[in-house]
């Protein structure tokens, strides 16, 4: 235990001096994500296709899931700067008390919740408030982080920080923070159908936005592939799970935009595999050609468990077919089960038009960033663990202090082996 | 007579590779005791289970009450009126007595289960068998007797006209054995026809009206008891006469080395302040009723259960035993009562039970040498002539003699000169028993000393030089077999008794 | 007296055809099955179930059970790869620390059934729980990839000869695990522990009124288990990206199941460590295999459930017929 303290504060104490290098303004909360936010822009290179599309002006109403409206004057960007940094809302926020609030993580299981937790030490140490955190053994624990929820409700705290396990289990227990007026600030996962007055912000990362990313950045690599196919493509997604939201969002987000991208270029495009995908696909789009006759078959697998080697047979199925050109695992676990999975077909690859299949992650670790240094990956999306759990805790300061706050989305950005060591991508990069 | 309320005829049945009953005759009339003798493997156990419905007939005809029958489970007999009372007995410890007796067909009062008229019936019940048990008490805390009389009980509650009593007496000592007679007796004066099997012949002489033999699976013939001798009985169940005479004196001299002293052994409640000797190539009786402490004296020595205090001395040594290695360390050698829980691995086979507490000098190096194993086991099968088609067989597969023969070897390969034999011939049938007999003679004149604890009196006249007689836990007396007598031995053994 | 042993009496044998039946069914059905790849795979999957069921086949078959194997292995891989990553550890010494950390984990487990007596159900649900706990305090640790330095230990289960879409790949981790079942087979076997092991299951009170050191023994099967579980970390570390703490839970399940497949009596006193190959194989071929044929992945848990009833039904089919011949 003390040896993980150790190590959490300082990598905190290292993320810092970073932040603090480059910037140098680091006292001052609202300048950060400008920073972070200038560099993925560059690099959102479709340009025409008004991505992802969210209002500039900070939504008022919503949770990301519905704020998914395209509007054509939207920056063209990847998580195009205007609407993620939260306007102003956190500028000069200071703690009326030393507060200390209850975070509620889903798990301590991958190095994903650690970056988070390095973004709330982040802001801890400049408002003077103090947090604690608790999250059950694995993301499945539902039950487990329930109880933890409901204890840490029944210690009357100024707020609390809830990354959901599940967002149907917690409902009850906001019930309670609703009646009890203790304000909840979702991070990581919002939970669309929270009781009124319970939770007074999501910071959350727009999930479907960065399945689009995903899906823009594929289509980049396979563009020519699929243009000069003469027989059918297939292109595989690898979801952890049918359920979570968030997964389903990225899910979605990838497979709509990237029919979206083929049929715009006069291609057709099937949807096959797991009932859920497959029909909120075809509910997506009424153009869905049948698997026979489509150009490109868009394969969705769901493993039975979200565990890696359940992954990694659902990769390897879709790998070994012939037709294969590109595979997107959808969260870490489903990455990295692509890639034990080529561990013994050596497929993946960065060059599309020599046959390589390209396969594009999510999230990070040191496995992924291994794969995508090497040239076994093309890219992935990360989101900012560490922005999350920054912004949560102000949000919470402000919520405490009896300020209204508004929802903050962030963004998925786009990294590949040209970018990754970036100073705006790196600190995102979890191991 | 009355005509027969139950007739079995030519009843046939084979299982694969066995012809189990080969034209079996059978009949009960009501106000009889009816005894079904043989040996064990003789068929008897399988005839009732085809009376019972648990088996099928390949062929034959039950008439029951003048109608033709086949009952497919064993609830259809009960319910027409024919009950097996069961060697083992089929109670549930945790629950009480009246609950055991009306287990599966509760009274009812709405929803919940109306434990106090169970009680009143329960009592009705043993009033009238004029027993005197509590039916509120716990099954578990009952003797094995008195669990006996509360089978009785439950079969009489099913309004039964058939009662069969499967080796009742097994497990009872001499005075539960006369209970027991008294209540069959009074059945039969009630008028129910009852099917007695048994191996004691004894017994049969003095409950039985009339007995019907069987042999290999058939029928032998049906006698009037009181027109036959044993001696009639038992050739027609073996075909030889095999009752030798008890022993008058001890063949061992009096100066015979003490190979085992046992001082002041305490043990719980049933363990009291015991002390005896043993010499070499004795065989020292241990008599008394059920609950009289000898095999918890026994399981204390051999270190089976813990002991409060009292010294052990092997050959004049003082020796530390605290569990069965360190008795087995220092050769002795126990032979539970309960073969099937505590003295045999039923599944394995004879070899694996024959050098199971001598494996180490069965070993080349870290492996088991399996021929030297196989050698030595067969040697000595032939020398207990142990019935088996070869050393692999299961144990399961052998009959409960030659079970206890694989026990008895496995103390013989161990080398051990101290034999503890608790209840040797208990379920095991005449012939067998002799051989027993012979067995543990040869051993006690080859040098091995042998504490044997037993239950039927004919046997500890029989083997022993000498007689440890014990009551509730605490030895009343010791008797040499020069002086011995039945009724000395059951003098001491109720000593404290009231 | 002596029967004709009948196939019934022999589940290694159906085992065995079901195995041939699934791969038959497999390759009929998919072409991508039929790739070298695909089995390449399903056998890197295989190696850690296939351990940690020889482990647990000693347990079983004394009538007990162990439930720690599989957040055990879990939490030895993080532990180790910890020691890799934070401080410099040889990656051969990590793998010895993953074996004697699975050791003192079975020792502990024997200690509390065989001398403490606790229900062994309860003892391991207890170590699975302590183990789970403590691999959720280490953070996410992926041990060295192929690439890396101290990549070597992949090379134990497979070895690659060239690089990218040629390389050859040999399964020798398949030959390793093989030669441990029959060195475990022959123990069980011949050996005084094997006998003992087996005895204990049948009737543990004749073995200890036989003289025997039972306690010992009953020690000495759980430890064998853990130290099996410790084996089967590092085969999972080399072929789980990232070993995620708090995770295991349930995989020890797999192995369980099949080495009651593989014909291990659900009473204890018999089973055959041959048997658990088998056994665990066709659990294995149910989890990594359907996605091949196109069945959503949740059949592989139903399908796996029912082939579990069937082995089960088969050993109280045997049983029954044992009763009867009695």
């Amino acid at each position: 235990m003390k040896k993980k303290v150790l190590a959490t504060l300082l990598s905190a104490a290292m993320v810092m001096s970073l932040l603090a290098g480059c910037g140098g303004t680091a006292a001052q909360p609202a300048a950060e994500p400008a920073a972070q936010e200038a560099a993925p822009a560059e690099e959102a290179a479709p340009a025409e296709e008004a991505a992802p599309a969210e209002e500039a002006a900070p939504a008022e109403e919503a949770a990301p899931a519905e704020e998914a409206a395209p509007a054509e004057d939207a920056p063209a960007a990847t998580g195009g700067s205007g609407e993620y940094t939260g306007g102003t809302q956190f500028d000069g926020v200071t703690a009326k008390e030393a507060y200390k609030f209850p975070v509620d993580v889903k798990s301590f299981q991958s190095t994903y919740w650690q970056a988070a937790l390095k973004g709330m030490d982040m802001a801890k140490a400049e408002l003077g408030v103090d947090y604690d955190a608790h999250g059950p053994n694995s993301e499945s624990d539902i039950a487990d982080q329930v109880n933890m929820l409901n204890s840490d409700i029944n210690s009357n705290p100024p707020g609390i920080a809830l990354a959901a396990c599940d967002t149907n289990s917690v409902l009850d227990s906001l019930k309670d923070c609703a009646d009890k007026k203790i304000p909840v600030v979702c991070f990581d996962t919002g939970v669309a159908d929270a009781p009124e007055g319970s939770v007074v912000a999501t910071v959350a990362t727009d999930n479907t936005q960065a399945g689009e990313v995903a899906a823009e950045n594929m289509y980049k690599a396979l563009k020519d592939v699929i243009a000069g196919a003469d027989k059918q493509v297939r292109i595989g997604e690898i979801n952890q799970d049918a359920t979570a939201l968030n997964i389903q969002q990225r899910g979605m987000g990838f497979v709509n935009k990237i029919t979206d991208l083929i049929v715009a270029d006069g291609k057709t495009v099937a949807v096959v595999g797991n009932e859920f995908y497959a029909n909120e696909a075809k509910k997506a789009h009424s153009d869905l050609a049948d698997e026979k006759s489509a150009d490109v078959v868009i394969e969705v697998a769901v493993p039975a468990q979200t565990t890696v080697e359940l992954c990694s047979a659902q990769a390897q199925a879709i790998l070994s077919k012939e037709d294969t050109i590109g595979v997107f695992g959808s969260n870490q676990t489903a990455a990295e089960g692509l890639l034990a999975a080529d561990a013994n077909l050596s497929l993946l690859g960065t060059d599309a038009a020599a046959g390589d299949v390209i396969g594009v992650g999510f999230d990070a670790g040191s496995i992924i960033k291994g794969a995508i240094s090497d040239g076994t990956m093309y890219g992935a999306v990360t989101q900012s663990p560490l922005m999350m759990g920054y912004y949560a805790i102000y949000a919470l300061t402000m919520a405490a202090n009896g300020d209204k706050v508004e929802d903050f989305p962030t963004a998925g950005y786009w990294y590949d082996a040209s970018n990754m060591d970036d100073a705006t991508i790196a600190p995102n990069l979890y191991d | 007579m009355a005509d027969a309320i139950l007739v079995m005829e030519d009843i046939d049945k084979s299982f694969p590779g066995v012809h189990a009953l080969d034209h079996v005759h059978f009949d009960v009339r009501s106000g009889e005791v009816h005894a079904l003798m043989g040996e064990n493997g003789a068929g008897k156990s399988t005839l009732m289970k085809v009376l019972t419905g648990i088996y099928s007939k390949d062929s034959g005809t039950i008439t029951y009450e003048g109608k033709e029958v086949a009952f497919t489970n064993t609830r259809e007999a009960q319910d027409a009126g024919i009950v097996i009372v069961h060697q083992e007995l089929n109670m549930v410890g945790d629950l009480t007595v009246a609950q055991n007796i009306f287990i599966g067909r509760e009274f009812m009062k709405g929803f919940a289960i109306d434990d106090k008229k169970m009680i009143e019936e329960s009592k009705k019940l043993f009033d009238e068998l004029h027993i005197d048990i509590n039916p509120r008490d716990k099954m578990s805390d009952l003797t094995v007797g008195k669990q006996q009389m509360c089978e009785i009980a439950k079969a009489i509650s099913h309004q039964a006209k058939v009662i069969i009593f499967d080796e009742p007496s097994a497990a009872l000592t001499e005075k539960e054995i006369e209970d027991l007679f008294v209540i069959i007796r009074d059945l039969r004066e009630k008028g129910l026809a009852i099917v007695y099997i048994s191996h004691r012949m004894d017994e049969i002489k003095v409950i039985t009206d009339r007995v019907t033999v069987m042999r290999d699976g058939g029928y032998v013939g049906t006698l009037i008891t009181k027109d036959c001798t044993k001696e009639d009985i038992i050739n027609m169940m073996v075909g030889r006469v095999i009752y030798e005479d008890p022993k008058t004196e001890s063949k061992v001299p009096k100066d015979a080395p003490v190979v085992l002293k046992v001082e002041h052994l305490n043990a719980g409640r049933m363990v009291q302040d015991v002390s005896f000797e043993r010499r070499k190539g004795e065989i020292l009786g241990f008599s008394g009723l059920m609950g009289a402490g000898r095999t918890e004296t026994a399981r204390a020595l051999f270190g089976a259960d813990p002991k409060t205090s009292g010294d052990i001395y092997v050959n004049g040594e003082k020796v530390t035993i605290n569990s069965p290695q360190d008795a087995v360390k220092h050769g002795i050698g126990y032979l539970s009562e309960d073969r099937k829980r505590y003295g045999i691995v039923v599944q394995k086979t004879i070899t694996e039970n024959s050098t199971l507490a001598s494996l180490d000098n069965y070993m080349s190096g870290f492996f088991i040498n399996k021929s030297e194993e196989k050698k030595v086991t067969e040697k000595y099968i032939q020398e207990l002539a142990t019935k088996t088609p070869s050393s692999d067989q299961l144990v399961v597969n052998l009959s409960g003699g030659n079970q206890q023969k694989v026990v008895i070897a496995k103390w013989l390969v161990r080398n051990c000169d101290i034999l503890i034999f608790d209840e040797p011939t208990r379920g095991i049938d005449v012939g067998a028993k002799n051989e027993i007999y012979k067995l543990m003679n040869k051993l006690a004149s080859e040098g091995k000393s042998i504490i044997m604890i037993s239950s039927e009196m004919t046997e500890i006249l029989r083997m022993s030089d000498r007689i440890v007689v014990m009551c509730e836990g605490k030895k009343t007396g010791e008797l040499d077999i020069s002086e011995a007598t039945q009724e000395k031995i059951m003098d001491k053994a109720t000593r404290d008794i009231a | 007296m002596t029967k004709k042993k009948s196939i019934l009496a022999d589940q290694r044998f159906i085992v065995l055809l079901v195995i041939i039946a699934l791969v038959v069914i497999y390759m009929i059905f998919s072409p991508e099955f039929r790739k070298y790849s695909s089995i390449l795979s399903m056998l890197d999957f295989s190696y850690y179930d296939v351990l940690m069921a020889i482990g647990v086949t000693f347990p079983l078959i004394t009538a007990g059970v162990d439930l720690s194997i599989g957040t055990g292995m879990v939490c030895y891989a993080l532990c180790a790869g910890r020691l890799i990553r934070d401080f410099n550890c040889p990656v051969l010494v990590a793998m010895l620390i993953c074996v004697l950390f699975g050791t003192v984990v079975g020792f502990v487990n024997g200690n509390l059934i065989g001398v403490m007596g606790l229900p062994p159900f309860l003892a391991t649900l207890c170590t699975c729980m302590i183990t789970r706990g403590i691999s959720s305090m280490v953070m996410a640790t992926p041990w060295p990839t192929n690439k890396q330095p101290g990549g070597w230990f992949h090379s134990i289960f497979k070895l690659t000869f060239g690089s990218g879409r040629n390389a050859l790949k040999l399964p020798i981790g398949f030959v390793i695990v093989v030669a441990l079942v029959l060195l475990m087979e022959f123990v069980l076997n011949h050996t005084k522990f094997g006998r003992y092991t087996i005895a204990i299951g049948s009737n543990k009170e004749a073995v200890i009124l036989s003289g025997i050191n039972v306690k010992f023994y009953h020690v000495m099967a759980y430890t064998i288990c853990g130290m099996f579980a410790g084996l089967a970390a590092i085969a999972y570390a080399a072929v789980v990206p990232t070993v995620q703490p708090g995770t295991g839970a349930g995989l020890e399940l797999d192995a369980i199941g099949g080495v009651f497949v593989g014909g291990v009596s659900a009473t204890g006193g018999y089973g055959s460590v041959l048997g658990t190959l088998a056994g665990v194989f066709v659990i294995v071929l149910l989890k990594t295999g359907l996605p091949y044929v196109g069945l959503q992945a949740n059949w592989q848990q139903i399908i796996t459930g029912m082939v579990l009833i069937g082995a089960v039904m088969i050993d109280v089919a045997k049983r029954r017929r044992m009763a009867k011949e009695q």
